[in-house]
């Protein structure tokens, strides 16, 4: 399978294990990627003009005729949008005068989506099967909304793949809650309440990890996770994981390749309960 | 007699967020799901109305619009299929270009100035520009870097694009209409 790779622009600082594991992953499951030539910044949460936002999506997409993956939701959602905007023709007509490359249409899977389906074809690729690992499926907002091909409210698509892996998804109620990672800068404890609830909701479902297909819950739940501790004076001591490196530890590939000394909150001893479980 | 200014302004949201949003009934689903709606005041739903009566100021000038965290669900959940963020979106694009200053005008002004100018985002940059404008986020961000740095996950230099002429059409062109 070969498609096109939107890294985004936190592949290159507060992402970067993001980015090294969607490679790692991809490259294990015989998934070819080509990063987008020249690709620009999809405008995040950040850019309010919503045709300026389509336009800056729509110039990414012009790039290539393969379909687009990225592992960022945030990405994942503004293309995802910016293909139905596009739709209609008035858009179109407006964006295209601006562009250099015409858009013609596009085809947007987040990482999670291609993973799975080629996981589920070859369940032998599966090194480290991790059994009974108690797993928070945390979906944040963007993967699913605005509309999309998962229910915004309900979706199921995360906990599949962590049956897949063997783990166990719990039941975990805040699952599709803003992270509040948005407002961080400018609302900084209108975000942090919202973040620490989350993880304290995370702490009392007896999760051993958190999983994560967003850069921005990643930094306010692992990166800030230390500091609200501090603040709020209670532990929670969760790693939270991309993704795409829960996947790669159950493919058995290393924790350099996969980025996992960049997690605040450090996994191993959540790796060695899984090698231990494995040797039962 | 409403005044000509409020009705420009009216539909002027009604532009840029869809007209669906004179149908609003006012049902408050969009606050009942809005994760800072005990923050917000006005609330979401208010907001809405002040946009429907022509209320300019008191739509523009208030902590609701920067609280919103566009994480969709008023969105989702709107009977009327009314796109809520998407007229937050609207008024801070109109108070960001009627110089209303605050913070949080001058994150996302910078924001989209950085895509501009390079084509992406760096996020070292963007905090120290941040910090000139408002220096009191010093402490957060010095936390931020402390944990992030040791691990690489800061970077240093800017990324510039070779597109940044086409990137530069479509925030500014785009951006006029």
């Amino acid at each position: 399978m070969k498609l096109a790779y939107y890294p985004g622009c936190v592949s290159r600082s507060t992402g970067r294990e993001m980015d090294l594991s969607t490679r790692a992953v991809s490259a294990a499951l015989g998934i070819e990627l080509e990063e987008i030539e020249d690709w620009n910044c999809c405008g995040a949460t950040h850019v309010s003009h919503e045709l300026v936002a389509t336009g800056l999506a729509a110039r990414n997409m012009a790039q290539t005729d393969l379909p687009i993956m990225t592992s960022c939701s945030i990405c994942y959602s503004n293309l995802r949008t910016a293909v139905q905007n596009m739709e209609e023709p008035e858009t179109r007509a407006k964006v295209n005068a601006v562009l250099t490359k015409k858009y013609s249409g596009a085809r947007i899977r987040h990482a999670l989506d291609v993973i799975l389906e080629v996981l589920e074809k070859n369940d032998d690729l599966l090194a480290v099967p991790l059994k009974d690992l108690k797993v928070a499926p945390y979906y944040g907002c963007l993967l699913t909304r605005p509309r999309g091909v998962y229910s915004p409210e309900f979706p199921t698509i995360l906990e599949k793949l962590i049956k897949t892996l063997h783990a166990e998804p719990l039941d975990f109620r805040l699952k599709t809650f803003c992270c509040g990672g948005p407002i961080f800068m400018p609302q900084e404890k209108a975000a942090e309440d919202i973040a620490f609830m989350i993880l304290s909701e995370a702490k009392a479902a007896g999760a051993e990890v958190i999983v994560t297909v967003c850069p921005l819950c990643h930094f306010m739940l692992d990166t800030k996770q230390k500091s609200l501790e501090q603040k709020r004076g209670e532990k929670i001591g969760i790693p939270v994981l991309y993704v795409t490196q829960l996947v790669g530890i159950a493919l058995g590939l290393g924790p350099e390749e996969l980025g996992l000394n960049m997690n605040s909150v450090s996994p191993m001893p959540m790796m060695e309960k899984v090698y231990e479980r494995m040797n039962e | 007699m409403p005044d000509v200014a409020d009705l420009k302004f009216k539909q002027d949201v009604l532009r840029m967020a869809g007209s669906e949003v004179q149908t609003c009934i006012q049902c408050g689903t969009c606050s009942a799901s809005c994760p800072t709606a005990h923050l917000m005041n006005p609330s979401i739903r208010k907001l809405i109305k002040l946009c429907l009566e022509g209320k300019k100021d008191e739509a523009l000038k208030n902590d609701t619009l920067w609280l919103c965290t566009s994480c969709l669900l008023c969105t989702v959940r709107c009977p009327r299929g009314i796109r809520p963020k998407a007229v937050v979106a609207a008024l801070k694009d109109m108070a960001e270009r009627e110089g209303i200053r605050s913070k949080d005008a001058a994150y996302e002004q910078i924001f989209t100035k950085q895509i501009r100018d390079y084509g992406r985002i760096a996020e070292l940059p963007l905090t120290g520009e941040f910090l000139l404008v408002f220096p009191q986020a010093v402490v957060q961000s010095m936390e931020v870097g402390l944990e992030m740095a040791p691990r690489g996950k800061m970077a240093l230099g800017i990324e510039k694009i070779r597109g940044r002429e086409e990137v530069k059409r479509i925030v500014e062109e785009l951006g006029e209409q």
